[in-house]
């Protein structure tokens, strides 16, 4: 690990829930480190696998999901959220790549504790880890990308597609 | 700086600022040929000329610029390619600073603009507006948030704080590259309103609504109007009677020829979306009072649903064990039944000379103490009008039966109503007796030993006796026998879960249904045209529910003020051109009539083709993640806008600090 390795982690707040609640962090004046990047979304169920590879290929060495959990405004895309960073956790797993780096977590508009603390956790785990191995992102990040391409062919989603690549 | 235009316009910054500029000269060298090489790839790769991009950097009057070098930022995001005008304003919101963006789209034929001031809530519409002045479509601007994400949260970091300023700026030109002009979204407008729910936030909703000339059709699914409010003798703080109230709201909308009043009635399926919901209600509108299925098409639907008291377990707090253990509605009903004249208090053929209000029964549960609901869940919020519920009744009491002595068992006492806090006050000079208890340490409601329930009227001791840790006298535990206990109870949500499922309504983790925000859009929910009104939303007093009916029908007429409804252009659509009719994207969407696909002809064959539609689209984007080919997307939000982003936050930027570095922006 290198000295003085500062994390980059990248936030994808929820438009309703965790973007407020990182703004209500600045207005109680608390802080966190200015390498945390946050992102304004309606809802993080929009990004395919490997939106989240890349971002770890372009030297993201964290992710967190700053979702509205159980109190997200759209029928069903929680749960369908939760089933795709569950696929990508095992993807990575497999392929290497250390699943601390992810977290889906759920913030309100007023969490600020739970804000700093899924930081000051990711933090945490990044600095043990150390920078992310970019190379082998992008690797997974083009398996992700043909295992969509192949759900495409065979009209299946997830990880229905892995298992059934690997029966044919 | 050929064609940057810099105006820091802040005086004793040349020492600081001449450095930066010596230094920077080599390096905007450097910038100018990649700028030029990337222009000669767009154009060999015929994609169109890089856009003109005006980035306005906010002081915010130092809440901002006390922390960020403001005027570095400038400079730096100056160099971002696209950027062609970086300014600092000390306040971007005033007049002066949205003239300046307006004036500079006109004037320097800006195709982009992005401002990085405070969070988007609080501006992004006012510099939208600001985009539109100058006749450059609103959707290609982006909001950058340095203060409350910014300046506030790295105070004692402003170099990392100037640092990110530039990154996050430097995404916002790069999700701004692959922006694309939106309209909003034009739909007609029915305009008729839906009010489910006859209590009295039903009532003044539609009441407030036909005054503005609105057609409203108002669904009761008993046989009365008024709601809870009928089981309520005087209501505090007024002191009127309920009844009154109720009587009131009713001639007001019975006698409008503007409201049609189904009572016995149900709304059975709703679907469509703003302006154009297609309902269907059952109720005895058949021949002779038979039941029977009308369609009735509306604009805005509110929601008045109201709320259930809390219905105590079997054996909670001896309920339905001991004949004289009764909630605050039975309580209440008992009050009101008994005959005016009568000199002593009797109940279930018991005399009472004592009774024990308590406080939080069904509300502010607590993990481990208290049992949860049958679906696991427990209240662990403040039903917020039960302490003054018990403090009004508990006052009446002693007034009307001076020789009936009233105990008060509370966690913690909430009358924070105007009006309501007199109650308290007045509790106590008129003698009833205050225990508080640690909700950790729950208080215990027994039989008194060797008091038999049938007990003859002669005795002494209450049947019941309640032992509490008492904080008031620091933690002594302390035993007391009554004859009766009022258990308050507090509001649970109207069973309205199939409502919820056919308008997708969302809920809180309470179950009532949520608001998009509490302070900015109360009453609003994220389905767009249907609002909330009353205790269909939180626990609320009469007082509130009104307010809140009363914000939803107004907030409702403002809806029908267009002929047209508008909607966000934030919704899916999909790339024919890439499409391949796959379908993975219907699986994903959970709102009917959103996402299909159609028979198309495409080169002189039929395909299949997704399609998307727009007013019944809300805008989660699960479609897109599946999409094999990136055919669909989120417009305003799409998947290479957030990589172009992420992309821009990892470009190498000078630092922040007093060296500026030679770095390749590329
Ligand atoms: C014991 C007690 C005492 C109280 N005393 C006071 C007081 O003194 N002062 C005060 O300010 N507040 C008091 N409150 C609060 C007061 O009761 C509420 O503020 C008020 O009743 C809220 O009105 P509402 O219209 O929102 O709901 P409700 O009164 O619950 O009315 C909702 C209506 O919607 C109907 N409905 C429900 N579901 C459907 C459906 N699916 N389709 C069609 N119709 C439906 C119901 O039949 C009902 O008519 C008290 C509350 C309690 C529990």
């Amino acid at each position: 690990m290198a000295d003085g390795f500062t994390p980059k982690i990248l936030v994808l707040a929820t438009e309703k829930c965790a973007y407020p609640g990182a703004d209500a962090v600045g207005k109680a004046h608390l802080e966190y480190p200015s390498e945390v990047f946050i992102l304004r979304v309606l809802s993080p169920v929009l990004f395919p696998e490997d939106y989240y590879l890349r971002a770890y290929s372009k030297g993201i060495d964290g992710i967190i999901i700053a979702s509205c959990g159980s109190d997200c405004p759209y029928h069903g895309a929680y749960e369908r959220l939760a089933k795709r960073i569950d696929d990508l956790t095992i993807h990575m797993k497999d392929g290497g790549l250390e699943i601390e780096r992810m977290r889906l977590t759920a913030i309100c508009t007023v969490c600020i504790k739970a804000f700093l603390k899924e930081i000051a956790e990711m933090e945490e785990n990044l600095i043990k880890l150390g920078p992310v191995d970019r190379a082998l992102a992008e690797k997974l990040r083009q398996e992700s990308r043909q295992r969509l391409e192949f759900s495409g062919r065979y009209g299946l989603t997830g990880n229905a597609a892995t298992a059934e690549r690997v029966a044919l | 700086m050929s064609d940057n235009t810099h105006s820091t316009g802040q005086p004793g910054k040349e020492d600081h600022e001449e450095a930066v500029l010596k230094d920077d000269a080599e390096y905007r060298q450097q910038h100018e040929t990649l700028k030029r090489q990337q222009a000669e790839d767009r154009e060999r790769a015929g994609v169109p000329p890089e856009p003109k991009v005006g980035v306005y950097i906010c002081r915010c009057g130092g809440n901002i610029s006390d922390v960020v070098d403001v005027e570095r930022v400038a400079q730096v995001v100056g160099m971002v390619p696209g950027v062609t005008v970086s300014k600092v304003h000390t306040f971007m919101c005033s007049d002066p600073g949205q003239h300046t963006i307006s004036n500079d789209i006109l004037e320097q034929g800006l195709d982009r603009v992005v401002v990085a001031s405070c969070s988007p809530f609080l501006h992004e519409q006012t510099f939208r507006g600001a985009v539109s002045r100058g006749n450059l479509n609103p959707y290609l601007y982006e909001h950058v948030n340095i203060r409350e994400q910014g300046s506030w949260a790295h105070k004692h970091d402003p170099e990392g704080a100037t640092k990110l300023a530039i990154q996050m700026i430097t995404a916002a030109v790069g999700k701004l590259h692959n922006a694309q002009p939106l309209e909003l979204i034009k739909l007609p407008n029915h305009r008729k309103a839906l009010v489910i729910g006859g209590g009295i936030a039903g009532m003044k909703a539609a009441a407030e609504l036909a005054a503005r000339g609105i057609q409203v059709i108002l669904v009761e699914n008993s046989e009365r109007l008024g709601g809870r409010l009928n089981d309520l003798g005087r209501i505090y703080p007024s002191e009127t009677l309920a009844g009154d109230l109720v009587n009131d709201l009713v001639r007001q909308v019975r006698n409008n020829p503007k409201i049609d009043i189904l009572l016995n009635s149900k709304v059975t399926a709703v679907d469509g979306f703003i302006g154009n919901f297609k309902t269907v209600i059952e109720g005895p509108f058949g021949p002779g009072g038979g039941f029977d299925k009308r369609d009735i098409v509306v604009g805005a639907i509110i929601m008045a649903t109201g709320y259930r008291p809390y219905v105590p377990r079997d054996g909670e707090f001896l309920y339905r064990q001991d004949r004289c253990v009764v909630t605050t509605p039975e309580y209440i009903q008992m009050m009101q039944s008994m005959d005016p004249k009568a000199k002593h208090l009797e109940y279930n053929g018991r005399t009472i000379r004592s009774v024990a209000f308590l406080h939080c029964v069904g509300s502010r549960q607590l993990d481990g103490i208290h049992e949860p609901q049958p679906d696991g869940t427990l209240n662990t919020y403040c039903s917020r009008t039960c302490c003054s519920t018990i403090l009004h009744q508990a006052v009446a009491l002693r007034k009307r039966f001076p020789q009936v002595q009233v105990y008060d068992f509370h966690r913690d006492i909430r009358t924070y109503g105007r009006g309501e806090e007199e109650y308290y006050t007045e509790a106590s000079k008129a003698g009833v007796v205050f225990f508080r208890y640690n909700g950790e340490e729950p208080l215990q409601v027994e039989r008194t030993p060797g008091a038999s329930a049938r007990q003859s009227n002669s005795r002494k001791q209450g049947p019941i006796t309640i032992t509490v840790k008492d904080m008031l006298t620091w933690g002594e535990e302390i035993a007391v026998p009554v004859d009766m206990v009022v258990l308050g109870v507090g509001m649970m949500p109207s069973h309205i879960e199939d409502l919820v499922e056919s308008i997708k309504l969302p809920t809180g983790e309470d179950h009532f249904l949520q608001e998009v925000h509490p302070k900015l859009r109360p009453v609003e929910v994220s389905v767009n045209g249907v609002l909330i009104a009353g205790t269909a939303q939180a626990p609320m007093n009469i007082q509130e529910t009104l307010n809140a009916a009363g914000a939803a029908a107004v907030k409702a007429a403002a809806m029908f003020a267009h002929e047209m409804v508008e909607l966000n252009p934030f919704v899916a659509s999909v790339d024919a051109s890439l499409c391949c009719g796959e379908g993975l994207c219907v699986t994903q969407c959970d709102y009917e009539g959103a996402l299909q696909l159609v028979e198309k002809e495409v080169d002189g064959q039929m395909v299949q083709r997704a399609e998307v539609n727009a007013g019944l689209c809300v805008g989660c984007g699960a479609c897109v993640a599946v999409c094999p080919h990136r055919a669909m997307e989120l417009n305003g939000w799409r998947l290479d806008q957030f990589e172009a982003m992420v992309d821009g936050l990892m470009a190498e930027t000078p630092h922040a600090d007093c060296e500026p570095q030679l770095v390749n922006l590329g």
